[in-house]
């Protein structure tokens, strides 16, 4: 079948016949990873980490932008660079770890070698090679991808040079990395110590759950009994959640979708008194407005698609997803907090983390064992459609509603109301971006040119 | 601590508390630990540095009270937990058990632990490995864990981990 036919047969977005559904595909085809690699990953700007993770000259971090490895590595001047990390000469790594410091990055294989800012400083042996003219004209400086840019020390990279600015790319849904940048004075950071796991399972499984309130009393079940079991024995051996009385706070639960595949998930805080910020409250008002001071207090999902998403409800967390293939998914996680945050604050910050999130926590196991389980579902390849992008249709309204006006965003669409309405449209944008990306990347492959390559002859 | 335990006794608790493990008969293993022990599996800072400070880095778990535990023991029990139901199968392997002379009346044992683990969800095996560092205390001639640190080599974890992992 002609590919752009098939990617149509995969999503159906039908406003008027009040129709949104996904087909299953999406999830287990390798070709549609192949697409999503080459037309998404590959073709748009995606998150790579934070300016703070690399703070001094000559510091390195090694990142993925869909397929490629890629290093982003600060210069002895201090600005930093983003290529591609693979040796010109015969395409080896020449960064091994996730963090380290270099001033040259020496290829192991045949010596040539990089200084901090990628470019070629030396060929071993060189005066004695014979090259022919052809060679010396050649650039051997470590490719440069096109694009690298921060926002509020958030870097994104894109492979290909044809995307908006940074800023145009994130749209509105800066505000929501704004009110995360502006809880420290001089911003955020990642609390030491990464973890890293990986699942059986399509990365949009994680794309979804990010923003999806609808699993939270049944796959964290056990989590929320283990918060009433502590509350009933009035034990202390872990800092009260922020999601203690969760079941009698008669919580809303909001959205909003922006353009670009961008949506963010909000909502009350059933303990707002459990987060470490909790103190900071009345300089927070001072520093920023009642408004904004009390947005930081909601719960709050963001996904910025299509690889990062940054969690703030039973503590704060920073996701990276990195697909594998249709049916596996590397996800690198962060727990963040202010810099400059008091010590009481980042423990219990820290122990709400560890409570809930990590691979090793009382809920993230949970959702992942889930989304292996979706992964075995689907290979009954019979059955085409999924039924789980319907909730909350009739709710979601085009444009700002009162809670979006009150922030001053004018996001794509917007729904509210209560928890248990388990809104499903906030999953909507992802899908229309991915719908509109592939399809871009498509045309462009039947017409002989590709987005990170150059035009065909 | 009055006739210091000889390294048959310590390492035929280390089995011991393996056993328990591997067993499900976690009762009686949380019964191994102080009500005041401190449980703690470090997450790395780098290739080989861990996190050294709790309060100022991350654990995969990190406790300073037997509550913790008998928190995750409930859930595992529960049937609520979709990660521990069904419940894996999981084989401790504990081995090259030294330890350091009695001081203040503890021990510090060291050994290198695995981890098999039957996955019955996936019908697939996974595994995980290590150190363990031991702080033994002599309570009434039986051996209590005041301290137990787990340091986990391959931290690119498969899935999910929990007490009976590791």
């Amino acid at each position: 079948m002609d590919a752009l036919a098939r990617l149509h047969g995969l999503i159906i977005d039908d406003p008027r016949g009040k129709e949104f559904r996904v087909h299953r595909d999406v999830f287990r085809d390798p070709e549609v990873f192949d697409w999503e690699m080459r037309h998404i990953f590959e073709a748009t700007w995606v998150f790579l980490g934070l300016e703070s993770q690399v703070p001094s000259p000559h510091d390195y971090m090694t990142a993925f932008i869909g397929r490629h490895p890629v290093v982003v590595s600060r210069d002895g001047k201090g600005d930093l660079h983003c290529f591609i990390n693979s040796c010109r000469h015969r395409g080896a790594l020449v960064c091994h770890r996730a963090f380290g410091n270099r001033k040259y990055h020496v290829c192991q294989y045949h010596g040539w070698s990089y200084d901090s800012s990628g470019r070629n400083v030396y060929v071993k042996d060189r005066d004695q090679a014979a090259y022919p003219p052809s060679f010396d004209q050649e650039d051997h400086d470590l490719v440069k991808v096109r694009k690298f840019a921060a926002y509020r020390g958030f870097l994104f990279a894109s492979l290909a040079a044809d995307v908006p600015s940074l800023e145009d790319h994130l749209g509105e849904a800066r505000w929501f990395l704004d009110l995360i940048a502006d809880q420290g004075e001089e911003g955020v950071e990642c609390v030491p110590g990464r973890v890293v796991f990986r699942f059986r399972g399509n990365w949009k499984m994680q794309l979804e759950n990010g923003v999806d309130p609808y699993h939270f009393t049944s796959t964290h079940a056990s989590y929320i009994q283990i918060l009433e079991r502590r509350q009933k024995a009035k034990t202390d051996h872990v800092p009260t959640s922020i999601y203690t009385n969760i079941r009698n706070a008669g919580i809303r639960r909001g959205s909003f979708t922006f353009a670009r595949g961008h949506a963010a998930m909000w909502g009350d805080t059933p303990s707002p008194q459990a987060r470490a910020l909790f103190p900071s409250y009345e300089s927070l008002v001072a520093r920023h407005g009642e408004v904004r001071a009390r947005w930081m207090f909601h719960t709050r999902n963001l996904t910025l698609f299509p690889n990062m998403q940054i969690a703030e409800n039973a503590s704060l967390q920073l996701r990276v997803m990195r697909p594998l293939s249709a049916g596996a998914t590397e996800m690198a996680i962060w727990c963040m907090g202010p810099k400059g945050e008091s010590a009481e604050g980042r423990r219990q910050r820290i122990r709400q983390y560890e409570d809930f999130f990590n691979p090793s926590g009382l809920a993230t196991p949970d959702d992942v064992a889930n989304y292996e389980d979706c992964q075995s579902g689907f290979a009954a390849t019979s059955i085409p459609w999924q039924q789980g992008h319907a909730r909350g249709f009739e709710a979601s309204v085009a444009g700002a509603d009162r809670f979006a006006e009150e922030i001053g965003l004018q996001p794509e669409r917007s729904l509210i109301g209560p928890a248990e309405l388990g809104d499903e449209t906030a999953f909507h944008s992802c899908y229309r971006e991915w719908l509109r990306l592939i399809e871009a990347g498509l045309r462009k492959d039947a017409i002989g040119e590709h987005s990170t390559g150059k035009a065909a002859n | 601590m009055s006739g210091a335990p000889s390294i048959d006794q310590v390492e035929d608790f280390l089995y011991r508390e393996a056993w328990l493990l591997d067993r499900q008969r976690w009762k009686e293993w949380l019964d191994l630990y102080a009500p005041d022990c401190r449980f703690w599996v470090p997450a790395w800072k780098q290739d080989h540095e861990l996190v050294d400070d709790p309060d100022a880095g991350l654990s995969f778990i990190y406790y300073e009270s037997r509550g913790g535990l008998e928190d995750r023991v409930w859930r595992a029990q529960s049937g609520m937990s979709v990660a521990s139901t069904p419940l894996p199968r999981t084989c401790h392997q504990v081995t090259n058990v030294r330890y350091e002379a009695p001081a203040s009346g503890r021990l510090l044992v060291r050994s290198a632990w695995s981890c098999h683990i039957f996955d019955l969800r996936a019908r697939e095996q996974r595994g995980f490995f290590g150190h363990y560092e031991h702080l033994l205390a002599c309570d009434g001639g039986a051996l209590r864990i005041a301290e137990k640190k787990i340091i986990l080599f391959n931290d690119v974890i498969t899935g999910f981990i929990d007490f009976y992992c590791v």
